[in-house]
């Protein structure tokens, strides 16, 4: 009898100690590409409340008042604005103002009716904001020539907190008797 | 004599094939036990659109409040009525002190609401807020 040679089982494997690896650079890559949504919107500072309102008096000079009636007719110093032209108009007088002490910065007070469209008063005071925003854009790249973002954060403080410091009022609600 | 070494006849790899299953079940567990703070939203709401806004970097401090398009006030996880709010935010504020909060109100809303809530949140001296917007195209 002729004697059969049993053929030599070859191992065949899948080489699965990388595949680790594979699954670490999956979750890296899900963990990075997922934003988790962003709360963005427009921050302000409300003013603190006190029963007696001290009136302190504000020069002219100073003060830019934005007024929304019902209608969504808007008036800034008293003139009739649309809505997107108001911050070009601000910035001008901002940028006037840089260099000035803070106590005669621009105030930008804005007033609406009880009855204002909400969507409205948020476009202004949008246009308020952007025209700050792009003044100290401006200044930054001006003085430092660096964009806000790449400044220190001394320099920002600079910008931000002393030569254009965003000084929006929302008017005091009155009362109705 | 003998010298040759002696040596366990069994296989010495460490078994690698099932890390992978490991690595999954820490992600599982992880995906599972962190909750992305999801609230239940009960009104209905469409935001505004802005250009100039800005990311809240902390999404510890905010507080949301909501107002929808019939005028119901959503306090965080519950509908609140107007005269509440003062309190819950002044309880708020005492936990933690530099809250934010957030307003997204239904673009169609009357500014009066908008300013009853800001008032109450002043008295609350919860001060710094946030009108919730969108990015406009």
């Amino acid at each position: 009898m002729v004697q059969i040679k049993k053929k030599k089982e070859i191992e065949a494997k899948i080489p699965d100690a990388g595949m680790s690896d594979i699954v670490f650079l999956l979750l890296l890559f899900f963990l990075v590409s997922t934003t988790i949504d962003v709360d963005t919107g427009i921050g302000l500072g409300l003013p603190e409340y006190q029963e007696e309102q001290e009136l302190v008096p504000i020069s002219k000079e100073r003060l830019v008042t934005v007024n929304i009636n019902e209608n969504g007719d808007v008036l800034l110093n008293k003139e009739v604005i649309a809505i997107p032209q108001i911050s070009e108009n601000l910035k001008e007088r901002i940028e006037s103002k840089i260099n000035l002490p803070s106590k005669k910065k621009l105030i930008v007070s804005i007033k609406t009716d009880r009855r204002t469209n909400y969507n409205l008063y948020i476009q202004a005071l949008d246009q308020i904001v952007l025209a700050y925003s792009e003044v100290q854009e401006a200044y930054s790249q001006q003085v430092y020539g660096k964009a806000l973002s790449d400044l220190t954060p001394e320099e920002k403080k600079i910008v931000i907190k002393e030569k254009v410091p965003k000084i929006i009022s929302i008017a005091e609600p009155e009362k109705i008797n | 004599m003998n010298f040759k070494k002696k040596r366990a006849k069994s296989n010495q790899e460490i078994p690698t094939s099932s890390m992978p299953d490991i690595i999954f079940m820490l992600l599982l567990f992880f995906m599972v036990a962190t909750t992305l703070r999801e609230v239940d939203v009960y009104v209905k709401f469409k935001l505004p659109e802005a250009v100039a806004i800005e990311k809240i970097e902390n999404k510890r401090l905010i507080s949301y409040i909501w107002v929808g398009k019939s005028g119901r006030i959503q306090l965080n996880d519950n509908i609140v009525e107007l005269d509440e709010i003062q309190d819950i935010m002044y309880k708020k504020r005492v936990e933690l002190p530099n809250v934010i909060v957030s307003l997204r109100i239904d673009k169609e809303s009357d500014m009066g609401v908008v300013t009853d809530i800001q008032q109450a949140l002043r008295k609350a001296s919860t001060l710094r807020i946030n009108y919730s917007s969108m990015l406009k195209q």
